[in-house]
């Protein structure tokens, strides 16, 4: 929202009400964001993270050509969909099938699916028969663990989740039961998916918003002169007053 | 400006001449060539290209000396995959040999060579700044110049003013940018010289240009600068131990590049000992001494080896350097450090300063020179460097996007992590600006995803807020119609869906109609080049041309705009002189049948140019009043699209005609809904976008970490999409 409208309206102000505007305000004010770059950045994102059908509309919408067509924007989503329901055994296959050198060629990326899958078993085993879950231990995962340290140190931790209760975990062990393992997990696999079709790994969006982040920290620790707080303007034109925060 | 293609010839003429090849140690030589212009040196793509120079290379196109082959569009620097060039192009031995050059020393040397770094223009893109924030930033500077100047000249104004319509606003802004432009003359060769614009507190954004010359007027008597302005020779007599002749360039090494870097090669023909330094100072350096040897100046000097800062007591620091030698001064602001490279290979830092971020000085790339014969050529980026000058800059920039990398953005809305950050700006864009089928199918997407990760079937997950928003199916609707090309239709929501709109934004309004001319006159253009194809030639339409011509004519006359107008008439006279004497007149009598459709599309288009006619002159006389300069010059830039039978082959008027336009109009007229709306005009994401701009220009002043990295680096990692 345009923050001298919201610096306007407000009666009861917090402390960020300045009667005009500050000079870093005004220059952002008039520099561009055209709009061919953002609505490349959104395609890409779109297409990069796998989210097929809103690339498709807005290509409509916003009079976009595709660049190339991305034969595996379907599959990447599909096989994100498997990680993040828990489906990791449909989630390899389907690997395979989309790029079936890719698990071999990246070690660390196959233990993570597995030990994922792993994860699956021993949370759909809980209060049951924990053999199936061992078994697949024993198969899939000891024989990589072997040879590389901290696959074990990782199976270890993993395993010590069929001992202790789900309340009475210690943080780290809670994480592996967190969703966002599994959210994780699928954005690795679908960066990996990227790098090898495209070279890329991450949508460019991801960098200018980082980008973004490192250079509001840069300035502020060389006390460059800026508001106290510089929004987005993510919040809906009418509502949300925003606390001002200090910024270390 | 100079004999823009000295090389070629001559190039075959060295290479067979001299024989054995030295590893070449720089790439980019291809470069030279394989010749192109710079497509506007704007400074972009910075990717490298290892395809067609290479293979017209192994061709033995240094052999044959015939022109160059494959033009391609040359950005950036040209390597291998492994950075390197082969080792067998004998080509590169001019530049690596060290045997004495076997032409004269005006052989090579005498000018930019093959374009490759420096537009039509005079805009200089050395390699290694391709792709940066600050030429990016110096480009558009540049195109305002331009702008002024070509405004200046039409209008007849007094100085330079730019308009630029940014935000929506309404208002154009005036922008004065005392930029002066000496265009002088330097034994007898054309310069243009754009001095830097005094720094005031309205201005502290201006980045300041880059060296390009040596400077004539500030250089020791003894010294001449020869050619188009590259090369320095000794002219004087002997002088005294401590005395030198010394030059510097026209502009000061910028902070803002983060790095600066020059080379200076050695063209003396004699091998004997010399006495030269090559370095840079202030101003306030005396220009009878070496870089170096007194205060303010620093300098590595060629017949010792030992480089001097502001004291004739010199360090030991690398070898000597004489004739046939490549020597150059690379200064890092970041790391506030200067290193000297020599034929390519890098040697140590010589110099570590704070002073050299001090934005308040200046400093000039700088030589001195002492004995007759002494004779230099410098490369200030117009053509590729010996020294890997984008492998350094590419070091660099890895350190400062491996920071990046790693920053977390939990300040920038909390309690938004980085993955919900995003769908939150993306999905905000998509509905601000209208996009309201895409924001829904993406909602969904992502409520699925959230459904999937929902491991407690107790907590019911959200639904995404799409408000069942009837404002942006509405701005939706009347962007559809832009983007089809049916302005009425838009005119048409726009007035039911937001009545006031249209009132108060004047400019707007007035674009909106321009831009139904502009596509009557497509569409005209359009049939009309259908026909060309069928063959036929629609006589009708310069018939119908003449017609309402005499209008047209007499409108024109008017117009008060002056000197531009009375050029257009003419042209447009001729234009119809020439349509009238090679039409040849078809078939409206053959009784073919085929004819007749033909004459039926050809009686088509001329009711379409009636139509247009006569809407232009509506146009015309509801603005006519308008003081506003900008106005005129657009209607008259689109009038004069009638002049042409056939606008979409004319290069210079086809960009007027083009789709992309359709898409700007629409865009100014969501931006002055929301407006009217009290909405935004720009969403989160775009602010984003500016505030990052903003944040970098800050940074990089002072040469720091923003120099580094830029928007636009970001947005080159995307591979191109197209506009239908």
């Amino acid at each position: 929202m345009d923050p001298h409208r919201r610096i306007q309206s407000q009666t009861s102000s917090t402390s960020t009400a300045t009667p005009s505007k500050h000079a870093f305000e005004t220059k952002v004010a008039d520099v561009k964001s055209p709009k061919s770059d953002i609505n490349a950045l959104i395609l890409d994102y779109l297409i990069m993270e796998g989210y097929p059908k809103a690339a498709e509309k807005f290509q409509k919408e916003a009079n976009l050509k595709p660049r190339q067509e991305d034969p595996t924007i379907n599959a990447r989503q599909e096989i994100q969909h498997a990680i993040h329901v828990g489906n990791i055994q449909k989630a390899i296959s389907d690997l395979n099938e989309l790029d079936p050198g890719i698990l071999d060629s990246d070690p660390q990326l196959h233990f993570s699916l597995l030990r994922l899958q792993l994860i699956e078993l021993i949370r759909n085993a809980r209060g049951y028969d924990p053999t199936a879950a061992i078994d697949f231990a024993q198969e899939k995962l000891a024989p990589r663990a072997a040879s590389n340290e901290q696959f074990l140190k990782e199976l270890e931790k993993t395993m010590a989740l069929l001992i202790f209760p789900p309340d009475k975990l210690q943080p780290d062990l809670a994480a592996l039961l967190h969703s966002d393992l599994r959210r994780n997990t699928a954005a690795q696999v679908n960066e990996a998916v990227l790098h090898r079709h495209m070279d890329r790994r991450e949508a460019a969006i991801r960098q200018l918003v980082r980008m973004r982040a490192w250079a509001e920290s840069t300035s502020r620790s060389k006390k460059r002169n800026l508001p106290d707080r510089i929004e987005l303007g993510l919040s809906n034109g009418d509502d949300n007053v925003h606390e001002p925060m200090i910024l270390s | 400006m100079t004999n823009p293609n000295p090389f070629p010839r001559r190039l075959s003429f060295i290479t067979s001449a001299n024989n054995g090849s030295r590893p070449v140690r720089s790439a980019g030589f291809s470069h030279l060539l394989n010749p192109s212009p710079d497509n506007g040196g704007q400074g972009n793509g910075a990717g490298s290209h290892a395809g067609a120079p290479f293979s017209s290379l192994d061709a033995g196109a240094a052999h044959s000396g015939n022109a160059p082959h494959g033009l391609d569009e040359g950005r950036g620097s040209h390597r291998m995959s492994d950075g390197s060039l082969p080792s067998f192009s004998r080509a590169f031995d001019l530049f690596t040999s060290k045997e004495p050059l076997l032409a004269g020393p005006n052989m090579a040397y005498s000018g930019v060579g093959p374009s490759a770094s420096v537009s039509k223009n005079g805009f200089l893109t050395p390699s290694y700044l391709r792709g940066s924030g600050y030429l990016g930033k110096l480009a558009e500077q540049h195109k305002a110049k331009l702008v002024a100047d070509r405004e200046n000249f039409s209008s007849k104004r007094p100085s330079g003013t730019v308009f630029s319509g940014n935000t929506g606003n309404t208002e154009s802004r005036s922008l004065t940018l005392p930029l002066k432009v000496t265009s002088g003359t330097h034994r007898g060769v054309a310069l243009n010289l754009i001095e830097r614009p005094p720094a005031s507190a309205e201005f502290e954004d201006v980045v300041n240009p880059l060296p390009t010359r040596w400077n004539s007027d500030d250089k020791d008597y003894t010294v001449e600068v020869v050619g188009a302005g590259y090369e320095v020779k000794y002219t004087g007599t002997k002088l005294a131990d401590h005395e030198a002749g010394a030059i510097r360039a026209d502009n000061p090494m910028p902070t803002q590049c983060g790095v600066y870097y020059f080379e200076v090669m050695i063209l003396n023909k004699k091998r004997e000992e010399n006495v030269i330094s090559i370095g840079f100072e202030t101003r306030k350096a005396s220009l009878a001494r070496f870089p170096g040897w007194e205060g303010e100046s620093w300098g590595y000097h060629g017949n010792d080896g030992k480089i001097f800062q502001g004291t004739n007591a010199g360090r030991s620091y690398g070898p000597t350097y004489g004739a046939g030698d490549t020597v150059g001064c690379l200064m890092n602001f970041r790391t506030s450090q200067v290193l000297f490279t020599k034929n390519g290979d890098e040697l140590g830092i010589a110099f570590k300063d704070p002073i050299f971020k001090d934005t308040t000085r200046n400093f000039y790339p700088a030589v001195g020179l002492k004995r007759p014969g002494d004779h230099i050529w410098v490369n200030f980026g117009q053509v590729p460097f010996q020294f890997d000058i984008d492998g350094y800059m590419k070091k660099q920039q890895k350190l400062v996007t491996d920071k990046i990398r790693t920053t977390d953005t939990a300040m920038l809305a909390p309690p938004l992590n980085d993955t919900e950050l995003i769908q939150q700006l993306v999905l905000q864009f998509l509905q601000h600006d209208g996009y309201v089928g895409t924001a829904r199918a993406f909602a969904e997407e992502i409520h699925m995803e959230k459904q999937a990760l929902n491991m407690d079937a107790d907590v019911p997950v959200e639904g995404v807020n799409i408000k069942n928003d009837e404002d942006a199916n509405n701005r939706q609707q009347i962007r559809r119609a832009i983007l089809e090309g049916d302005i009425d239709q838009a005119l048409v929501y726009t007035n039911q869906f937001y009545p006031k709109v249209l009132e108060e934004n004047g400019q707007v309004y007035f674009r909106l109609r321009c831009r139904k001319f502009i596509e009557m006159i497509r569409r005209e253009a359009e049939m009309n080049r259908s026909l060309q194809e069928a063959g036929v030639k629609a006589k009708s339409t310069s018939q119908a041309r003449h017609h309402p011509g005499n209008d047209t004519q007499r409108t024109y006359n008017q117009n008060p705009g002056g000197g531009e107008d009375e050029m257009m008439t003419e042209g447009e006279e001729e234009m119809m002189d020439t349509e009238e004497d090679g039409v040849e007149d078809h078939s409206l009598r053959t009784g073919n049948p085929e004819d007749e459709t033909m004459a039926m599309s050809a009686a088509g288009v001329s009711e379409l140019c009636h139509d247009a006619l006569k809407y232009g002159q509506e146009l015309r006389d509801e603005f006519k009043n308008d003081p506003s300069p900008e106005v005129t010059k657009h209607l008259n830039e689109i009038f004069a699209l009638m002049a042409y039978p056939n606008p979409l082959e004319v290069k210079e008027v086809a960009h007027l005609l083009e789709r992309k336009g359709r898409v700007a109009v629409a865009e100014e007229l969501n931006s002055a809904i929301l407006t009217s709306l009290g909405k935004s005009s720009r969403a989160a994401l775009e602010n984003l976008y500016a505030q990052t701009t903003v944040l970098l220009d800050d940074l990089r002043k002072d040469g720091g970490d923003g120099a580094f990295v830029s928007i636009q680096g970001v947005i080159d990692e995307i591979p191109k999409a197209q506009i239908k």
